[in-house]
């Protein structure tokens, strides 16, 4: 991080929340519920930048969210490619531990 | 508005009388009774106000909301996505969107019989239709807005969006019996009492159901006022049956002048409807953009209250452009409705359970939980039923 300068208000969070020791917090964040590639709110931070307007809790808006390919980057495509990602898991708050990784099949 | 419906119509006292006698001797196949106080409940001809939604595996329940019960649950094929439905116009009939967002499926709310179905992929086509369907106002026709793709061997190609529409006599199977070209990004749609139907997208289109002529009924996004930035709307959920309207909200910056300076804008909560008894649009601010809602709507028969709901349930001041009240929910929903004489709220999506709160006190009555798992996206639709 020296090697940067921040320029806006969240870089001077970043580079303040570095110094005070906080990183092991936003990396288990990011282990824990994903980490965007999008622009859409609704995995990390809500339209105000903070949390409180995400879903509670996160499995209350994984379906929602999942099936319709709004958060692409962060589970299965189970419209298309991964159909069968959550078929055992009907109730995400109760079944999310049967929620795995997928890796695309060997065709050879 | 209150919408009343007499199953009279559609078949006789004594009939309806004979299929719930059949129904409580003969186990349906497809048909899962609920527990033995739902069943018997269900036995006995009902008043009242009625819900129907989906949630997974792939279930459509009708619930009972005065005696907090599901009536009845019926399991349709295939998997489950998006879960909208729309009703035909007697209520005997939902239409459920699902399979990953690609079949039709009409299903008896008595029997749980599947009168109706079409695979709207074909061949060599995948077609997928996002919350949109809707039943014309006669109940012969349903409707669907078409997001087709070609899988080619080498390649895929995005073709045109349309709408089809299918004839619901139709049977098992059905094919659309004529298409129009339609706009893209639509999300939610409804018939109104003249048969035209509205589509919201980036703007909300009114078609011609016979000729497909296409028009923009109320501008969205192709708004061009220099004192309120593009509009951000997100709305998946069929509401408003109860009003009888087409309803979304929008978030938008509201600037003091031309300079639109972001820094000292006003953002907002606002709506945008179609009043499908005659067409006539309004759209209108209703509150301060101070937390994060998807879906709302006005409170029936009070048009200055406006209510919406993710995480908290809140109450609005049209007029006044204030909230009156809000609470915290027990976790999120996604989607509103109310009861026809707007004395409850019920909130629908996420989970599998409506939470049913009083309109004025915003105090939560009561939990129904459905069998089976998340609504995730499913709308719910709200009826009245006098027997």
């Amino acid at each position: 991080m020296k090697h940067f300068k921040p320029l806006n208000e969240k870089a001077r969070l970043l580079d303040e929340a570095t110094r005070e020791g906080g990183v092991d917090e936003v990396v288990a964040m990011q282990t824990v519920a994903g980490c965007t590639a999008t622009t859409d709110p609704g995995w990390e931070v809500d339209m105000f930048g903070g949390v409180a307007g995400l879903c509670q809790p996160m499995e209350a808006d994984l379906y929602g969210c999942a099936d319709p390919c709004w958060w692409p980057a962060q589970v299965p495509d189970v419209m298309v490619t991964y159909p069968d990602w959550a078929g055992d898991a009907p109730s995400a708050g109760q079944d999310w531990r049967k929620l795995d990784a997928v890796f695309p099949e060997d065709d050879s | 508005m209150r919408i009343h419906i007499r199953l009279n119509d559609i078949v006789s006292r004594a009939g309806r009388l004979a299929i719930l006698a059949a129904l409580m001797a003969v186990p349906l196949s497809g048909c899962a009774q609920k527990d033995e106080p739902a069943e018997s409940a269900a036995a006995a001809p009902r008043s009242g106000d009625f819900m129907v939604v989906m949630n997974r595996p792939n279930n459509v329940h009708l619930i009972d909301l005065g005696q907090r019960a599901v009536v009845r649950t019926c399991e349709l094929p295939g998997d489950f996505g998006p879960g909208s439905v729309a009703l035909s116009p007697d209520k005997r009939t939902a239409y459920a969107l699902t399979n990953r967002f690609e079949n039709i499926y009409g299903v008896d709310l008595e029997t749980c019989e599947i009168r109706f179905s079409a695979r709207q992929s074909q061949g060599d086509e995948r077609v997928k239709s996002i919350g949109s369907i809707a039943v014309s106002p006669d109940g012969r026709e349903v409707y669907t807005h078409q997001n087709p793709t070609r899988l080619l061997v080498d390649r895929y190609e995005v073709q045109e969006a349309r709408i089809a529409v299918f004839d619901t006599s139709a049977g098992l199977d059905a094919k659309p019996v004529r298409t129009f070209p339609a706009p893209r990004q639509v999300t939610i749609m409804a018939a109104g009492d003249d048969g035209t139907l509205y589509m919201g997208a980036r703007d909300i289109y009114a078609m011609n159901m016979q000729t497909g002529a296409t028009t923009v009924a109320l501008a969205s996004q192709s708004r061009n006022d220099p004192l309120e930035s593009p509009r951000d709307s997100l709305s998946v959920w069929p509401l408003g049956d109860i009003n009888n309207e087409l309803v979304r909200m929008y978030s938008a910056a509201i600037f003091k002048d031309e300079s639109q300076d972001m820094a000292t804008a006003d953002w907002v909560w606002g709506f945008e409807r179609v009043d499908l008894a005659n067409g006539s649009v309004e759209s209108k601010v209703f509150g301060p953009l101070e937390v994060v809602l998807f879906s709302g709507m006005a409170r029936p028969g009070k048009p200055n209250e406006f209510y919406g709901v993710l995480t908290q349930l809140k109450k609005f001041d049209v007029a006044a452009r204030k909230e009156l009240k809000s609470v915290d929910l027990e976790h999120s929903y996604y989607c509103i409705n109310f009861s026809t004489d707007g004395s409850e709220v019920y909130l629908a999506g996420t989970f599998n359970d409506i939470a049913v709160y009083d309109a004025d006190s915003l105090e939560k009555l009561a939990n129904i939980e459905l069998p089976g798992g998340d609504m995730a996206l499913a709308n719910s639709r709200v009826f009245s039923q006098r027997l």
